[in-house]
């Protein structure tokens, strides 16, 4: 649909936030590598640093990771204004078919990440989600672009814009809790000495979670109350709810689990990284399985 | 001037286990059979194992082609249904089959591992609630010296301030924080608890139960509401609901309308919902915009042609004058089939027309193929063409094809239980909501005379409250310095 100039410039934008996302993650990538040299910077140092508060670990950045961070900014940016100019063009939120969504999940991740990178300096978190990010985009690249109008099931603004914006909160804080999910397991398995200790990433997993979980309840509601005035029905075990609702399950599953003997820690790590694996599988699911949310 | 000595706070939570608040341990029941079965139920393992289980049992039945419901009642069709899934899953039909997994979530294991759940949610509630009442109401005061040094988080505090002082500034700085104060005095100990949210966990017991309102709230639904998922209305023809409503609809009109890329835009009927004979409510009906009257609601959800007919006797009397739709399509996709009973004349007739964009020889456009049974019997008493506007006489009958028109395919429903659904969603939500970011915040203090003054002991548990543990480095900065200030006045 190359005709809408605002279309078109979206997918410059689109490309300069893919390449931004590669930039971030190169720039993250050897900042990891050149902790093994700087092995007495106090942000990584150990794997049991002497008193374990957050603040300890909030060293400074070298130049790489600050590079990473900024590109990360970047990239967030470049697709903010990719998805705020195919709303203008379309007139809607820009989440009506996969190649929106998944530019949008690309988004999510990418903000969720930097909202904890901000708060805990963990920059270290961008090692994992944005490849993330990167597949995500990529991904994108290879859907049809077409702003296509709108099928009637579709055609509620406010609760396509809610339910999937929402929906984005709950996928990028997952993308996050599952970054810090692995990097605990390593960590833990491994001691590794370029990582931050393996309570706080514990603590990251568990705060990120502390967001996702709500919000994928909310997701959930949202997509109840939405199905019940275009499909008749609340519930009708459409395979992408059905997926929604695995997620959550595991999620659940997950909050239960950091309580009980015996499943805290990298347990309950591995039920994290289920949940994240079952959002993958509710965000792909209807490519295989067809249903009722056919179109994204 | 004061001196603060910080312990240090141990956060290895793998290899050290944090002081429980007295107020969290468990007491338990009279009755030790009772006391097993309710711990068994109250037990968080119970709670994880079924989350798990339905997780699992959910992810089959996504994974697992699902026989759309009530398919299962009719033995012939779930045959054919399985036959349908055969190739696909071969030797496992059987297997699957035995073990409910074509129906995951009527079968026996979702069934089960859900009243389970409910039942595990509920005895969890009733032994939270009453805990967490006490908690927040009337918390425990007196704390041993070992809760002081062992808490995870803690601070010391010597300073030269007397204690009535150091309990002011104490006091005053957690109000500062919008922690709400209690103190009691006990052998010359001063006993401090300090908390704020000490609501926040009911959100916990709010938010389970919730779960609890919306499975009873769906229940309900599917045991006293109705649903007509197929109710077919021809255009200009008026069909009863039914289902004890004493209501029926008309359709006055029905569009489909398409862009330029062939999907559609939009798909709109004109209802007039009657009570009796009494019109009560029209309303254009879209995708998104059902019509509501009295609990009862329609949703635009299919369309399809529809032959208006007419069937009178030999002397012109009307035996039939109505739409009827045509809403299966033939096994070859080349035609679509309706079907109308004559009951007094007990005959049921069904009607083949082509279907749009078929060219058939047999049935050409404008024509329909009628197919006349006496009800119950499996041979036709006559199949016959007829063209728009001739009679056609069978079984003594004359059928007229008047003119082609279009069905609206209504859902139709009723459910009582809906409103249970969104009250426990919502209760869900705001519960969730609740726990998570307004979570029970309590520290406790001591404060002893000493020689020169007095020691303040200070410590908290936290659990599951990581952004806490900041939060208590500020409040005991401030401890420090409002007790400092009280002692240096």
């Amino acid at each position: 649909m190359g005709a809408d100039p605002m279309l078109e410039l979206s997918e410059y934008f689109f490309f300069a936030g893919l390449i931004a996302t590669i930039l971030a993650l190169v720039g993250y990538v050897l900042a990891l590598a050149s902790v093994r040299v700087a092995r007495t910077q106090p942000a990584l140092a150990g794997p049991q640093p002497s008193a374990g508060t957050v603040t300890v670990v909030r060293g400074e950045p070298g130049g790489l990771a600050s590079f990473g961070t900024l590109t990360t900014w970047l990239a967030l940016a470049f697709l903010t204004g990719t998805l705020v100019l195919r709303a203008v063009a379309t007139g809607h939120g820009p989440f009506s078919n996969m190649y929106e969504f998944s530019i949008a999940f690309a988004w999510g991740s990418l903000a969720v990440y930097l909202y904890f990178e901000r708060r805990y300096r963990l920059w270290v978190l961008g090692v994992v989600v944005l490849p993330v990010a990167v597949a995500l985009l990529l991904y994108a690249t290879t859907l049809p672009t077409a702003a296509d109008p709108l099928v009637p099931a579709l055609q509620n603004s406010l609760l396509l814009t809610v339910h999937v914006a929402v929906a984005i909160v709950a996928y990028g804080a997952f993308a996050v809790a599952f970054a810090a999910a692995i990097l605990f397991l390593i960590q833990s398995r491994f001691a590794a000495r370029r990582l931050p200790n393996a309570q706080l990433l514990d603590d990251i997993s568990y705060r990120a979670t502390l967001v996702g979980f709500p919000f994928l309840t909310l997701v959930i509601v949202l997509g109840a109350l939405w199905a019940e005035v275009a499909w008749g029905r609340y519930w009708s075990w459409d395979p992408k709810e059905t997926a929604s609702l695995v997620t959550w399950l595991i999620c659940g599953a997950y909050l239960h689990a950091r309580v009980v003997r015996g499943w805290r820690g990298e347990r309950a790590a591995l039920l994290l990284m289920a949940v994240f694996v079952a959002t993958l599988f509710t965000f792909f699911g209807n490519l295989f399985f067809g249903g009722l949310h056919s179109y994204a | 001037m004061s001196q603060v000595i910080r312990t240090t706070a141990t956060r290895h939570r793998r290899t050290h286990e944090p002081v429980a608040d007295p107020d969290d341990r468990v007491s338990i029941a009279p009755s030790y059979v009772l006391d097993r079965i309710f711990r068994f139920f109250i037990s968080m393992k119970l709670g994880l194992a079924l989350l798990l289980v339905l997780a699992l049992l959910t992810l089959a039945g996504t994974l697992i082609a699902q026989v759309p419901s009530g398919m299962k009642s009719d033995p012939q069709a779930y045959a054919a249904w399985l036959d349908g899934v055969r190739p696909k899953y071969r030797g496992w039909t059987g297997t699957l089959d035995r073990l409910q997994l074509f129906s995951v979530f009527t079968s026996i294991w979702f069934r089960a591992a859900m009243a389970l759940l409910i039942t595990s949610l509920l005895a969890c509630s009733i032994h939270r609630a009453p805990r967490l009442w006490q908690k927040a109401a009337r918390p425990r005061m007196r704390m041993p010296d070992a809760f002081f040094e062992r808490a995870p988080l803690g601070a010391q505090i010597s300073s030269s301030s007397t204690p009535d002082s150091a309990l002011a500034g104490l006091t005053q700085a957690f109000r500062s924080h919008h922690f709400r104060v209690t103190a009691e005095e006990h052998e010359g100990v001063t006993y401090v608890c300090a908390d704020r949210f000490r609501w926040g966990p009911f959100g916990r017991v709010v938010a389970h139960l919730s779960f609890v309102v919306i499975l009873v709230g769906g229940l309900i639904g599917s045991t006293w509401g109705f649903r007509d998922n197929e109710l077919a209305v021809p255009v200009g023809s008026r069909v009863t609901v039914g289902h004890g409503t004493g209501l029926s609809v008309e359709a006055t009109s029905f569009s489909d309308s398409y862009y330029m890329n062939g999907a559609p835009s939009d798909f709109a009927s004109d209802l007039v919902v009657y009570k009796g004979d009494k019109a009560v409510r029209t309303q254009t009906v879209r995708v998104n915009h059902p019509l509501r009257y009295d609990g009862i609601s329609f949703y635009q959800s299919f369309f399809g042609p529809a032959a208006a007919m007419r069937v009178s006797t030999p002397t012109g009397a009307r035996v039939f004058d109505g739409g009827v739709p045509l809403p299966w399509g033939s096994d070859d996709g080349k035609h679509r089939i309706g079907r109308f009973v004559l009951p007094e004349q007990g005959l049921t007739v069904f009607l083949v027309g082509p279907a749009s964009g078929e060219v058939d020889r047999t049935i050409q456009a404008g024509q329909i193929q009628l197919e006349v049974y006496k009800t119950g019997q499996d041979a036709p008493v006559a199949t016959q063409v007829a063209s728009q506007g001739k009679p056609a006489r069978i079984a003594g009958l004359d059928f007229t094809f008047v003119r082609e028109r279009q069905f609206t395919g209504l859902i139709v429903a009723r459910d009582p239980g809906s409103w249970l659904v969104w009250l426990g969603a919502t209760l869900l939500v705001a519960g969730m909501f609740v726990v998570f970011f307004f979570p029970h915040r309590r520290v406790r203090a001591s404060i002893k005379p000493a020689p020169g003054g007095s020691e303040t002991a200070v410590a908290a548990t936290w659990r599951n409250d990581a952004r806490f543990e900041a939060d208590f480095d500020d409040i005991v900065d401030d401890v420090q310095l409002a007790i400092d200030r009280a002692s240096t006045t």
